[in-house]
């Protein structure tokens, strides 16, 4: 439960959702559609200005591992299952090199 | 001929000329091979993520080879058998970077890490912020 909710507040569409000023809530169908187009997030790692994923880069790497350094989910960093699996990898390499930690905190 | 990528780390109290003499070693092993060692870097003293035999830092440097894999067999062979190295690791590549890697562009962005940190976004600073921490530390 503890990592659920420090995953939520790790999103930054659900934080800035809360800080909309009340009087937009007004207008729920609005409201509510636009909170779908929110949702969909695209593959980090791919597309036209997409990341590489390195081992050696722990400053990109860091992005998708909780404060624990646990690996995050894809559902939630919305990183597409090739990448993640590569993603994987690189994070499995680096945490070999010391370069990340394969436990913090 | 095949690209090779390795990273190794040595002991924290080893000098850095002690290092370099390796890499040499190293890449003379390559060259008896047929291979070429086209980019060496020395990314210096680093905080290790975790103690590895007691050390808490490391000198690391990363290689991009270009040779058999019998003469990467060998060089990891020494590797094995250096005491002063705690971990080697050798990924093959398709293609060698040329380029300075993240390994040395961190180094730089350290320098003005702890001042940018509280503008930045905290979705993608939280974990960075833990590690540097220690990090400073350790220092």
């Amino acid at each position: 439960m503890r990592s659920d909710s420090s995953y939520d507040s790790q999103r930054s569409d659900r934080s800035e959702r809360s800080d909309r000023p009340d009087g937009e809530r007004g207008d729920q169908k609005t409201f509510v559609r636009r909170q779908f187009f929110r949702r969909r997030k695209s593959c980090p790692f791919s597309g036209q200005n997409a990341l590489p994923i390195d081992y050696k880069d722990v400053r990109t790497l860091s992005k998708f591992v909780s404060e624990r350094g646990k690996m995050m989910p894809s559902r939630i960093s919305s990183v597409s299952l090739k990448k993640q699996r590569e993603l994987a990898q690189a994070i499995k390499r680096s945490r070999f090199l010391a370069l990340m930690p394969y436990v913090s905190g | 001929m095949r690209y090779y990528e390795t990273v190794f780390i040595a002991r924290q109290d080893v000098t850095s000329t002690q290092v370099e003499s390796v890499t040499q070693q190293y890449t003379s092993i390559v060259k008896e091979h047929g291979g070429e060692v086209t980019k060496t870097e020395f990314c210096g003293l680093r905080p290790l993520a975790y103690p590895i035999n007691k050390n808490k830092k490391g000198h690391y440097v990363l290689l991009n080879i270009a040779v058999k894999p019998e003469g990467l067999a060998e060089v990891e062979r020494q590797m094995k058998l250096n005491e002063d190295i705690l971990r080697y690791l050798s990924i093959r590549v398709d293609v060698l970077d040329n380029n300075p890697s993240a390994l040395m562009q961190q180094r730089h962005y350290r320098e003005d890490f702890h001042r940018n940190f509280d503008d930045q976004d905290l979705d993608m600073g939280e974990a960075d912020l833990a590690s540097g921490i220690q990090e400073e530390g350790r220092l």
